[in-house]
């Protein structure tokens, strides 16, 4: 019955003819589009933790404490609050890094005649204070200590970059949803045409006692098998762009966004594509309306 | 195998209506060859339909084959239909298939094991004669011929109960007698049947219970 009824779905897809290959055309744009951008935020969605990881409160001291008084200067500024690790930068250990920053350089801070550098706490703030404003408070309360000269951070370009990935997020889900909609149209189109089709047929089938689910699976099977091959198109598509723009891309996010590498869609997230151009599919097939029996 | 009581179909033409059949009864014992005959728009056709289920009586009981037609629910129709074989004026082949597709069309649809599917059909063309022409396509086929794959198609499922209706409207009388003569082959292998005709040469000459039909009435009733 199963190959009976397969047989009968890529039947009825040939009969669908150009309907039916433009209804597996728009499946395919409409996940590519969708896919597109679900790999643009996935990769922005790396970043984000990456950088928030990252990110520090340098705290920069008016003057550099006596060794014996740095380990009372942290806990007191531990003590403002929302602060998940601080780490204390001498003045020769911020020369040291700037040596190391500047590399073949190095010598002009030879020729300096005193170190000008500061010393400083680096402030890695606690979870809940990742935020614009709890970030902000945090600053607020480093300045009022009367240790602290300045006090450098912020998580605006983070959160930026947060709100940069919703909006790819929401482009990408509404363009997705209108061709997804145009795809289901016109997979709905393709089907009803294969019902006229088969109009004889189902006549034939009603008449013999086939029972409505065997008449009306092959329509369901066809919009499957478009949607699924639509999906397998979209990922194939996007695969083959991903690694022929590989090498250009990685280093671009390398220096933009400090991702070691572009991100692809993991096997679960493909199978979430392959599924749902199935499933837009099916709806279009199980959407087509055709002469119902008395 | 056939009980039908007080049985009307009226339709509804805007704000006419059309009486097709009005109190009809009779029965229909397993295992017997009738031929329901009446001039065309006597009601016949309406009659068939109201037994394999593709009409619902207006007033009236109807049981056919142990089932209880009149107040089937959707969902069994199916099942009714299994039991019963129908074959009509035109042979309604699907014309794309050959004659071997369009009988094992019906095993298919039926979700018979494929095994079995060769071997029943095969057999049912043997018996209407169409061996040979199994590879043919309906357009290549006679309209004798093409009537024999039409009952081919209706019996290839085994029902108990056979309806046909008009099967010799469109052939000559030569091909219609041969359609009759497998009809009563068919008959004497335990088949229930039912024929529809509009020719009362035909119902003379079968020499069956015949049931007369005009006006949507039932006239006759004589073996």
């Amino acid at each position: 019955m199963l190959f009976f009824l397969i047989g009968e779905a890529l039947r009825d897809l040939r009969r669908g003819g150009r309907v039916a290959v433009s209804a597996v055309l728009l499946i395919t744009l409409s996940l590519t589009a969708l896919g597109a951008f679900w790999v643009l935020s996935l990769n922005l969605g790396h970043a984000l933790v990456q950088w928030r990881d990252r990110f520090r409160v340098v705290v920069y001291l008016r003057e550099e404490p006596p060794a014996g008084q740095v380990e009372g200067l942290l806990k007191k500024i531990e003590g403002v609050g929302g602060i998940q690790r601080l780490r204390y930068v001498s003045k020769s250990q911020a020369l040291q890094a700037l040596r190391r920053q500047i590399g073949g350089q190095a010598s002009v801070v030879a020729e300096l005649p005193t170190n000008p550098l500061p010393a400083s706490v680096e402030v890695t703030p606690a979870a809940p204070a990742m935020t614009p404003e709890g970030t902000r408070a945090l600053i607020q309360r480093l300045s009022a200590l009367a240790e602290v000269e300045e006090v450098q951070g912020g998580t605006a370009w983070v959160e930026w970059l947060a709100q940069l990935k919703g909006l790819l997020q929401g482009i990408g889900l509404a363009l997705g949803a209108v061709l997804a909609l145009a795809a289901i149209l016109t997979a709905t189109t393709a089907t009803t045409l294969v019902l006229h089709a088969r109009r004889e047929e189902m006549e034939i089938m009603r008449l013999v006692g086939a029972s409505e689910m065997v008449i009306r699976l092959p329509l369901l099977l066809q919009g499957l098998i478009q949607g699924f091959v639509g999906a397998a198109m979209a990922v194939g598509g996007l695969y083959l762009t991903y690694r022929l723009a590989l090498p250009t891309l990685e280093p671009l996010l390398s220096f933009t966004l400090g991702l070691p590498r572009a991100a692809f869609f993991a096997p679960a997230e493909i199978a979430l594509l392959l599924g749902g151009g199935g499933l837009l599919g099916a709806l279009g097939g199980l959407m087509a309306k055709g002469e119902r029996p008395a | 195998m056939i009980q039908l009581q007080g049985v009307s179909k009226v339709y509804r033409v805007g704000q006419v209506k059309v009486t097709a059949l009005a109190e009809v009864s009779f029965e229909i014992v397993k295992g017997e060859f009738t031929v329901l005959a009446g001039p065309s728009g006597s009601g016949k056709t309406t009659l068939l339909r109201l037994l394999y289920r593709d009409e619902v009586p207006t007033e009236g009981e109807i049981r056919v084959a142990g089932f209880d037609v009149t107040g089937m629910r959707r969902s069994r129709i199916p099942h009714l239909r299994r039991a019963v074989g129908v074959v009509f004026q035109d042979a309604k082949l699907l014309p794309g298939r050959n004659v071997y597709d369009n009988v094992a069309f019906v095993l298919r649809v039926l979700g018979t094991p494929r095994r079995e599917i060769t071997p029943r059909v095969m057999q049912t063309l043997k018996a209407v004669g169409l061996s040979a022409k199994a590879q043919a396509l309906p357009a290549q086929l006679s309209q004798g011929e093409q009537q024999r794959a039409a009952l081919a198609r209706a019996l290839v499922k085994e029902p108990a109960l056979l309806l046909a209706d008009e099967p010799t409207g469109n052939l000559d009388e030569a091909m219609a007698e041969e359609i009759l003569y497998l009809l009563s082959d068919i008959w004497n292998r335990g088949t229930t049947i039912l024929l529809a005709t509009h020719r009362a040469t035909l119902a003379d000459q079968l020499k069956r219970r015949t049931l007369v039909l005009n006006g949507g009435r039932l006239l006759k009733d004589e073996d």
